[in-house]
């Protein structure tokens, strides 16, 4: 018998490399995934044996992740750079995948046509263009696309019981195991299982007539007939699944993953959060939805009935939260650990041969007779043009799903940054980048410099990152709190990680930079903001690492690429004999089984026929309540929300058309009104949650009280606005706000002010800069500090000024410690202070002591420090003495002073007032400072207070505090002995600048207050530029 | 158990070198034939040494840089053994040893420093100091030979500095191979330029900025368009030229903090930073009448005396006028001390009672010299109301007016 090539399949393979292999040129980079593997090839293409990573994390291992795909990537990046590998690499998916599910059709059906539209159809199924073009995963793809290949070969070894078969799926088995950890273990569970249970029911099939004399008895004979080559099969692969990827089992095992798990899409409710409903159930099920019906009637017949547990079991799982079966089958620990995504994409790859066999029926088979004699060919025709247009339009919402809704900031030219990190020794220092997506990753493939962030979360070792639910510390934005309070550790405490520079592509995190005590040194030509801090060590030349021994090394670097090389030598042989047609070849023992499609059952198309009634009706529905939810006017509440939305997104123009058209505002003068307002609010907030209560109701006119959340980089913000809406023609509108119509007095005026220049070194050169060149470090007093106890915080408190003669940053470190000198805290000051100050400038400050600064709880550190932490038991752990070092280096940025304290008025708890902006600058956060004193004018705690709105020049800005709550606060230690200025001691360096300092000098000028706890304040002034001219 | 076998071993060398048989040995006479223990750096040295066999030991010679075996060249029953450069380049004391099979015998000699300056390497620190002859910069300076050695003790340096119209010299003398000097400040602040001098070599120069001392007390004034409380107008207040107490101006940049405290005791502050010596700062207008007393300070340093301003109160009376319903509240016109219209931005304050109540307090600026309030049914429903309008810290209260 002479073999014909397989027309489908051809086609299919031209089809999927056009479609697919010019597509990834536009989606790949930007998916979640790609640029991370790129990385790790880049590692590879580096030092192929060396597992330590010194760039991310402080340092990780790739022996984290297998390392096929990545060495591939790294090999290939020899020749052609890293991004032509890792294209190649991906263009090598495409064929392994589409090659795959032919093969793996082919065992299924035995008929070489429908394996052909199998392989065909595969080639749009939206699960597959969803992982490649939109999650990017590599590695997924070749491991299941392998393993797809294994199959037939396992097949035949089960049934033929030839070595030679053992050989080759074991070849494959290994290959799947060095590209993809997790597909070859759950492949075990929902591929080969069920292949095995297929391949006894083809055995006692061959011993009785038809299949349905198989009983049950007869399966188990065949059982335990067959015995011995499932077992050894079993065993041979679980050596391999163990051996192969030998060095990353050991790292799991030294490493645990004991992290806070990571929020994932898919353990959502995906009818309560409908976006992870779309990327996670209905785009990878795509058409293959509307076959539910055909693929479990097939599936759950008895030749399939294992698959059909199998399909079943991955349906269920890939549903995530929706329902609480996932996590009660796979236990907490796996449901946190897991992404639910990859059992709905094992399902709908298990369907493909199904879809296939479907299509073959309704294009050429007995579907299309029955349609056409029971329907008419016009409805068959208009049935199939609706499906292929299902299956188009998938194809083409999933390929543009990254156009409408990025996941991914825009592009990032990453020259610049390189660039400037190679010149002058910056890369001595860790960076961290900030809004650069999974762009961070393609950042760190192309520089040597290190960062203390990275992008492979499972790798993560720093307890200031694995205790809190975020992946990155780059995109903490949108993990809400704990996002941002892992960043403010990090930035409050940077020399602890050799954390100099930052580069910031988003304007959001400028102001905790700023009150941080970051400085902006300057933006590069791609826009990209570069921040640094000084007073920051460079990285020690000798960083510690946890080695790992010589063998395995070795066997890390030569396994995956041995595991390919024994697949092809292996299966080479079968592939000439088949593309060539050599010689003629026994045809594989399961297409002995194909099904003969004569009759197509009439009560599968019935169901068929009410299940897409049903997914239609669902859809209709699902549309129209998201139109309800979505239409902006048709109630007050979506009004508002639809308002405070468009806001939140910065589409003024939207925002204007809710505006009440009566009130004839026009939309310039309503885009000029917004754009006069800036501030914490409506610059860096982005809006968390927000509640709105109709108080008072007519027909046509609500007040609503409008209560949001607002996240911004210094702290949460609770807003409550009134409202009032009109009913116009149906439609609801706002009432625009007022203005605040204060005036300047002048049009034109001066101000003169000292400006700074710090040269840095004076001659262009490589060399270290010249001893002369180095600037004397301005000398601090620190005036005076103690620590005390307020409402169960500890924390030091106290007043430091510069004493200089030149513009001085201030970093100050408090350490806290026990009767017995132990050492309990370490933290500096974040912003409870001034960190610019003028010569003879002073400040307020106080230094917290937060979460992972507590080195007694590093096995469980709290979100916040825990007063309840010092029992009495513990005493002898209760903070007793500090130490405090104060940094001043030149600085001659952010100087900005000329805020002024205009008016003052204390009702009760709350203190009015309004600040002036005197100067040229427009102030965009203005932060006051609040120190509390005692009767006798002794400092005892000190507060802040962030204005939501900026100030511009020449005008006046309220602001609202409220007096602290009742509470003593107790003074614990008052010795002022172990303070340290510039490493000098505080009162011998004082001594000599200030020989006779007046002290409590300005202690008239405090603000009186009527306060059972305090008697007087006093208020100071700190300024955030957020755009100097 | 390694250590136990190295005891073993240990134990059993001692008993074996028991049985040690002392050799036979030959009169062994190598003698030291060259006297001179001095050397200046830089010339060649050699050892000769008489001999009566034919054998040429190495001679171990080590400096403070590090050891070396040399080998000689025997010559007439005379061995020489030529040191090579790095040891003659190098100042200080050569030891060496020349070991036979048998004995050996050793000596050592001294390389003396040239007195030749070929590089001087100058420190100078901290390049900032204070003026008032309390602070000082230390200058130090390393003079070498040639050959990078260090110059004999006590040779002369010459430390040379100018400063405003004086121009120093003083001499120095090298010891353990530095020599140093603590330069004070003078009276008054400045720019010093350093150098120094050995055998005719000459430092590059250094800059020492020599700032003005702490501050002391000074005076401050205030200049103002017009003296009335329009809300609307700045004051400027200036100090006197701040000096130290050398009478140096100040350095540029200096911390002023000017605080207010008005007629209710509230304090309000504005703060300047100095420009040759005098710092300004500005504040707005008070909307009301008020008395201002007013003190500067630099913290803990010094401070000026008191001045008091006043402002007049501009807004004397205004008219409340309601309509529509009565639920528009018209307030105004605003009108300040020409009769002209106050300028925008005055802030008007409307409380709203109920039943003796408040219930809202709603805050407009005025514009063109009015401010209105609309008060809507939606909000407040019929009925009757009290309501007090402040503004300018005057307050009018309107007594049970009733909304329909």
């Amino acid at each position: 018998m002479k073999e014909t090539s397989n027309k489908y399949l051809i086609s299919a393979l031209l089809l999927g490399l056009a479609f697919h292999g010019s597509a990834i040129f536009f989606t790949l980079e930007t998916t979640y995934d790609a640029l991370i593997h790129l990385f790790f090839a880049d590692h590879y293409a580096n030092s192929w044996f060396e597992p330590w990573n010194y760039e991310w994390y402080t340092g990780f291992t790739v022996q984290s992740y297998p390392p096929l795909v990545h060495q591939s990537i790294g090999l290939l990046s020899l020749i052609g750079g890293l991004k032509f590998g890792m294209f190649s690499v991906a263009l090598i998916a495409i064929v392994l995948f589409i090659t795959g599910t032919y093969r793996f059709s082919l065992m299924m059906t035995g008929n070489k046509t429908v394996a052909g539209y199998a392989s065909l159809l595969a080639v749009f199924s939206s699960s597959f263009v969803e992982t490649l073009h939109i999650f990017g995963q590599l590695p997924s793809i070749i491991g299941v696309s392998v393993l797809m290949h294994a199959l037939p070969e396992i097949y035949l070894w089960l049934k033929t019981g030839r070595k030679w078969y053992l050989a080759t799926s074991l070849s494959l088995i290994a290959v799947t195991v060095t590209s993809h950890h997790v597909t070859p273990i759950f492949g075990m569970i929902f591929f080969i299982f069920p292949l095995i249970g297929m391949v006894i029911m083809d055995v006692s099939r061959e011993q009785v007539s038809s299949i349905k004399d198989v009983t049950f008895k007869l399966f188990l004979n065949s059982f335990f007939k067959l015995f011995k080559r499932i077992v050894s099969f079993g065993m041979l692969s679980l050596v391999l699944i163990i051996g192969c990827i030998f060095p990353y089992w050991l790292n799991s095992k030294a490493n645990p993953i004991t992290q806070v798990p990571i929020p994932h899409g898919s353990r959502d409710n995906f009818l309560e959060i409908t976006s992870s409903g779309l990327v996670f159930f209905l785009i990878p099920w795509g058409i293959l939805l509307v076959l539910l019906p055909y693929i479990f009637y097939r599936y759950y017949s008895k030749r399939y009935l294992f698959f059909g547990l199998s399909v079943t079991i991955c349906t269920i799982l890939g549903t995530g939260g929706t329902t609480p079966i996932p996590l009660k089958m796979l236990g907490e620990t796996a449901f946190n650990i897991l992404t639910l995504d990859r059992f709905t994409l094992w399902a709908s790859i298990l369907s493909i041969p199904l879809l296939g066999e479907f299509a073959y029926r309704f294009v050429e088979g007995d579907l299309k007779t029955l349609i056409q004699k029971k329907f008419g060919a016009v409805y068959h025709r208009i049935t199939g043009g609706l499906l292929a247009g299902l299956v188009v339009f998938m194809v083409v919402f999933t390929m543009s799903l990254n156009y409408f809704r990025p996941s991914q900031p825009q592009k990032i030219k990453m020259l610049p940054i390189v660039n400037f990190l190679n010149q002058d020794d910056h890369d001595k220092w860790r960076f961290l980048t900030l809004g650069f997506g999974d762009q961070m990753a393609w950042l760190s493939a192309q520089t040597n410099a290190l960062t203390v962030d990275g992008n492979y979360h499972s790798a993560r070792r720093l307890p200031e990152l694995t205790t809190r639910p975020i992946e990155r510390l780059e995109n903490s934005k949108f993990k809400g709190v704990a996002g941002i309070g892992s960043l403010q550790q990090f930035l409050t405490t940077p020399e602890k990680y050799n954390l100099k520079y930052i580069f910031s592509n988003d304007k959001f995190y400028d102001p905790i930079l700023y009150f941080c005590g970051w400085q902006r040194l300057r933006q590069l030509e791609n826009g990209i903001m570069v921040w640094e801090r000084l007073n920051i060590p460079p990285v020690s030349s000798i960083l510690p690492k946890e080695d790992v021994a010589t063998w395995l090394k070795i066997m890390w670097g030569v396994i995956p690429f041995l595991t390919v090389l024994v697949a092809f030598v292996l299966n080479i042989q079968m592939l000439w004999v088949n593309m060539l047609k050599t010689r003629v070849k026994p045809l594989p023992d399961f297409l002995k089984y194909s099904v003969s499609y004569t009759k197509f059952n009439r009560h599968v198309l019935r169901v068929t026929h009410i299940w897409s009634l049903f997914l239609a009706i669902v859809v209709f529905y699902g549309v129209y309540v998201f139109y309800l939810k979505n239409d902006s006017q048709r109630s007050p509440e979506n009004a508002i929300i639809a308002y405070y939305d468009a806001l939140d997104f910065k589409e003024f123009e939207k925002a204007h058309s809710l505006i009440d058209p009566q009130s004839k505002l026009p939309i310039a003068q309503y885009m000029l009104e917004i754009s006069v307002t800036d501030g914490l609010l409506s610059s860096y907030a982005k809006m968390d949650a927000i509640k709105t209560e109709i108080t008072k109701h007519n027909d046509s006119t609500v007040s609503a009280k409008v209560t949001s959340q607002w996240i911004t980089p210094l702290e949460k913000i609770e807003k409550v606005d009134y409202k009032t809406l009109s009913k116009r023609n149906k439609k609801w509108y706002l009432q625009p706000d007022e203005l605040n119509n204060d005036l300047p007095p002048d049009q034109l005026y001066s101000a003169n002010a000292t400006k700074y220049f710090n040269q840095g070194r004076r001659r262009i050169t490589t060399e270290q800069t010249h001893h002369e060149d180095i600037l004397k470090q301005p000398v601090l007093e620190v005036v005076s500090a103690k620590l005390v106890q307020y409402n169960g915080h500890y924390a030091i408190i106290g007043e430091v000024q510069n004493i200089d003669n030149v513009p001085a940053d201030v970093i100050l470190k408090g350490t806290l410690y026990n009767d017995a000198n132990k050492q309990l805290a370490t933290y500096n000051a974040k912003y409870h202070m001034k960190h610019k100050l003028m010569p003879k400038e002073l400040s307020s400050f106080r230094i917290n002591f937060e979460g992972i600064a507590w080195s007694k709880t590093q096995d469980s550190i709290p979100d916040t420090f825990n007063p309840d932490e010092f029992t009495p038991v513990e005493f002898e752990e209760q903070p007793t003495k500090f130490n405090l070092q104060a940094a001043g280096n030149v600085s001659g940025s952010d100087l900005y002073k000329s805020v002024v304290l205009s008016a003052m008025n204390i009702k009760d708890e709350t203190i009015s007032g309004n600040l002036f902006n005197s100067g040229i600058q427009e102030i965009t956060i203005p932060q006051l400072l609040i120190s509390y004193y005692d009767e006798h004018k002794n400092m005892l705690w000190v507060d802040h207070l962030f204005v939501k709105a900026g100030i511009r020049q020449q005008r006046k800005q309220d602001f609202k505090y409220e007096i602290l709550n009742h509470g003593k606060v107790k003074i614990i230690n008052e010795d002022m002995s172990n303070i340290f200025v510039n490493g000098l001691p505080n009162d011998a360096i004082a001594g000599k600048i200030v020989p006779n300092r007046i002290e409590n000098h300005s202690e008239t000028q405090l603000q009186k207050i009527d306060h059972p706890d305090f008697s007087y304040i006093k208020i100071e002034i700190n300024t955030y530029i957020g755009n100097p001219n | 158990m390694p250590n136990k076998f190295t005891y073993l071993f240990l134990l059993g060398l001692i008993l074996l070198s028991s049985f040690a048989v002392k050799q036979q040995n030959e009169e062994y006479n190598i003698k030291l034939i060259t006297p001179q223990t001095q050397y200046e750096v830089g010339n060649p040295i050699s050892l000769k040494f008489s001999t009566s066999n034919s054998d040429k030991p190495l001679l171990y010679c080590s400096n403070s840089f590090g050891s070396t075996l040399i080998s000689g060249v025997l010559n007439s029953n005379t061995l020489e053994y030529t040191l090579p450069e790095h040891i003659t380049k190098k100042i200080g004391v050569v030891n060496w040893i020349l070991t036979d099979k048998t004995t050996s015998i050793k000596g050592s000699f001294n390389i003396k420093p040239k007195a030749e300056v070929a590089t001087m390497e100058t420190y100078i620190g901290p390049p900032s100091i204070e003026a008032g002859e309390t602070d000082y910069t230390m200058l130090v300076v390393i003079p070498t030979d040639s050959l990078d050695n260090p110059v004999p003790t006590n040779t002369l340096v010459t430390e040379k500095h100018q400063f405003l119209d004086s121009e120093d010299t003083n001499a120095i003398y090298t010891n353990n191979l530095i020599a140093f000097r603590n330069i004070y400040s003078k009276k008054e602040s400045g720019r010093m330029l350093v150098s120094s001098e050995s055998l005719g070599i000459n430092s590059k120069e250094f800059t020492i900025n020599v700032a003005a001392a702490i501050p002391t007390d000074f005076t401050i004034s205030a200049i103002r368009p017009h003296d009335y409380a329009d809300g609307n107008q700045v004051t400027t207040f200036s100090t006197s030229i701040i000096k130290d107490k050398q009478n140096n101006v100040v350095s540029d940049g200096t911390f002023v903090t000017f605080y207010i405290t008005n007629k209710n005791q509230n304090i309000l502050k504005t703060t300047g930073t100095t420009i040759d010596g005098i710092a300004q700062a500005k504040i707005i207008h008070p909307d009301y009448e008020d008395t201002w007393r007013i003190k500067a300070y630099v913290d803990g340093m010094s401070e000026s005396d008191n001045i008091t301003l006043t402002y007049k109160q501009v807004i004397e009376d205004f008219d409340v006028l309601f309509s529509n319903k009565n639920r528009t509240i018209t307030v105004g016109p605003l009108q300040s001390f020409m009769g002209q219209m106050i300028p925008d931005g005055l802030h008007v304050t409307l409380n709203i009672y109920r039943d003796h109540v408040l219930i809202d307090s709603i805050i407009k600026t005025s514009f063109n010299g009015y401010v209105n309030f609309n008060l809507k049914p939606a909000m407040y429903q019929n009925g009757a109301y009290n309501f007090s309008i402040e503004t300018a810290g005057k307050t009018k209260k309107i007594n049970t007016k009733t909304l329909w």
